[in-house]
Order: C-alpha cells, then sequence, then structure tokens
C-alpha cells in the first residue's frame, strides 16, 4: 500500500467521522442517532483497511469482531427506539430525561 | 506525477464516500439521511473490494447494509414527520434515457465471457474463525433476547 493511498484512506475516515459526529450532536430525533451511529462505525471499519496489509489474518479477525459488536449495539438502539416510542408516544432526544450527569 | 489507475479509483470511492456523509448531515429528512448513509457504507466496502478483500465487503453489505441499514430506512420512513418529495420526478428523464443508452451499448459491445470465480473466502476459515463467529452469533441471540425479555416484563407490568 503506498503513502498516498494511506493518506486517502485515513483522511477519509476522519471526515466520516466528523460528519457522523456533527449529525450526531445536532439530532433531534433517535432515528437520526441512529443513523449518525451507523456513520461512526462506517468511518471505524475504513480505518481498519492499513491494518490488512501488515497482519492481514487478524485484521479480519478484528473485522469480524467489530462489524458483529457494532450490529449488536445498533440492534438493542433500534430495540430501544421502538421500546421509547411504545412509552413515551415519541422519538425525540429532548424527552430522554434522564442518564448522564448534570456539571 | 504518475498517479496509478488504483489510486485514482481509490480517490473517487472516498470522494463519493465523504459526499454522501456530507448529504446525511445537510438533508433534513431522515429517510434520505438514511439512503446516504447506507450509500456511504456501501462506498466503505467498495474501497475493501477495491484492495480485493471480498469477504469484508460481503460482511459489511450483507450485515450493515442489508439488514441495518434496510432496518434503519424502514424506521425512518415509518417514523417520517413531514413527507416531501425533494428530487423532481423529471429527474427521471435523463436517468432512463441513459439507463437505455448504457444497457444498449452493454448490448452490441462484445464482452469478454465470465471466467470461473474463484471464492477467497475459504483459506480464512479456520476452526478458530467458526468458532469465534460462533460466539458472536450466540452474543447477538443473547442480545435480542433480553431486550424481548425486557418487552415483554413491560408489557405484563402494564396489564
Amino acid at each position: 500500500m503506498q503513502g498516498i493511498e494511506l493518506s486517502i484512506i485515513y483522511v477519509t475516515s476522519f471526515a466520516i467521522l466528523l460528519m457522523g459526529y456533527f449529525t450526531a450532536i445536532s439530532s433531534k430525533d433517535l432515528i437520526r442517532l441512529l443513523i449518525a451511529l451507523e456513520l461512526m462505525f462506517g468511518a471505524v471499519f475504513m480505518s481498519l483497511i492499513p491494518l490488512f496489509s501488515a497482519i492481514s489474518n487478524a485484521a479480519f479477525g478484528i473485522a469480524i469482531i467489530t462489524i458483529f459488536t457494532s450490529s449488536g449495539e445498533l440492534l438493542v438502539l433500534i430495540a430501544a427506539i421502538v421500546t421509547m416510542d411504545r412509552e413515551r408516544k415519541n422519538i425525540y432526544t429532548s424527552s430522554v430525561t434522564i442518564g448522564g450527569d448534570k456539571l | 506525477m504518475n498517479i496509478e489507475i488504483e489510486t485514482l479509483l481509490l480517490l473517487a470511492i472516498a470522494g463519493v464516500a465523504v459526499l454522501s456523509s456530507l448529504a446525511v448531515l445537510l438533508t433534513r429528512d431522515n429517510f434520505y439521511a438514511s439512503m446516504f448513509m447506507s450509500a456511504t457504507l456501501v462506498m466503505v466496502a467498495g474501497i475493501y473490494a477495491l484492495f480485493n478483500l471480498q469477504p469484508v465487503f460481503v460482511l459489511i453489505v450483507f450485515i450493515f447494509v442489508g439488514a441495518l441499514g434496510i432496518v434503519t430506512i424502514a424506521l425512518a420512513a415509518t417514523y417520517r414527520f413531514a413527507p416531501e418529495r425533494q428530487i423532481s420526478v423529471l429527474w427521471a428523464l435523463p436517468v432512463i434515457i441513459t439507463a437505455f443508452i448504457l444497457g444498449y451499448s452493454v448490448h452490441i459491445s462484445n464482452l469478454a465471457s465470465l471466467e470461473k470465480i474463484q471464492f477467497a473466502l475459504q483459506k480464512f476459515i479456520t476452526p478458530e474463525y467458526l468458532l469465534l463467529i460462533l460466539f458472536l452469533t450466540a452474543l447477538i441471540i443473547l442480545l435480542m433476547l433480553s431486550v424481548l425479555k425486557m418487552g415483554i416484563e413491560k408489557e405484563e407490568g402494564r396489564s
């Protein structure tokens, strides 16, 4: 893998991660948050590519673990969105009142 | 400066990926945002295919785009607050003309016959990785069972 290809991959990965982050902080409903998280996981998958040139088999194992665990997390978030809709009758992030700390 | 064709292709795919992720941020409709998100993930998977890493391409496209992406699109379409069309119907005309020209040019050109596909996943299938996939599948089933149990308990508490 050439240096220019490596830089393209890392710059693209960082740009997608940044877009996902901006989408997450500007989201007003949980669907948007889910989309932002999937985008950020996409950026993480992309940053794994250079690892394949050094240790391909281990990198494939890491990719499998990342894909499965992130899928599990997102599936739980989807279930949480549906549960919240049944409880609160809306999916706005502003209606999530518990969780986190107040400074 | 001599840039190889693969680098140019990588640059093009990465550019489309960044632009579609920017579209996720800029579009106001969740449905279109989920479509652009799926396009970004397909482009990321395309970069894996470009480096001849087809097993990861298949995993990303099948699991992330095929399963999670479609569920996200379905959720975004269900919880769509203000259904409005952002694309004019008139765009269908150039799309149909382009598809016709493309189809006709493929039909009249003498394409070489396809060779037998050499599937590259075979060398990755070792007992260790099979065990890993088995454990991760069990993890996802356990996660889903716990969510299901939570839903049933809430139903029972309500009734």
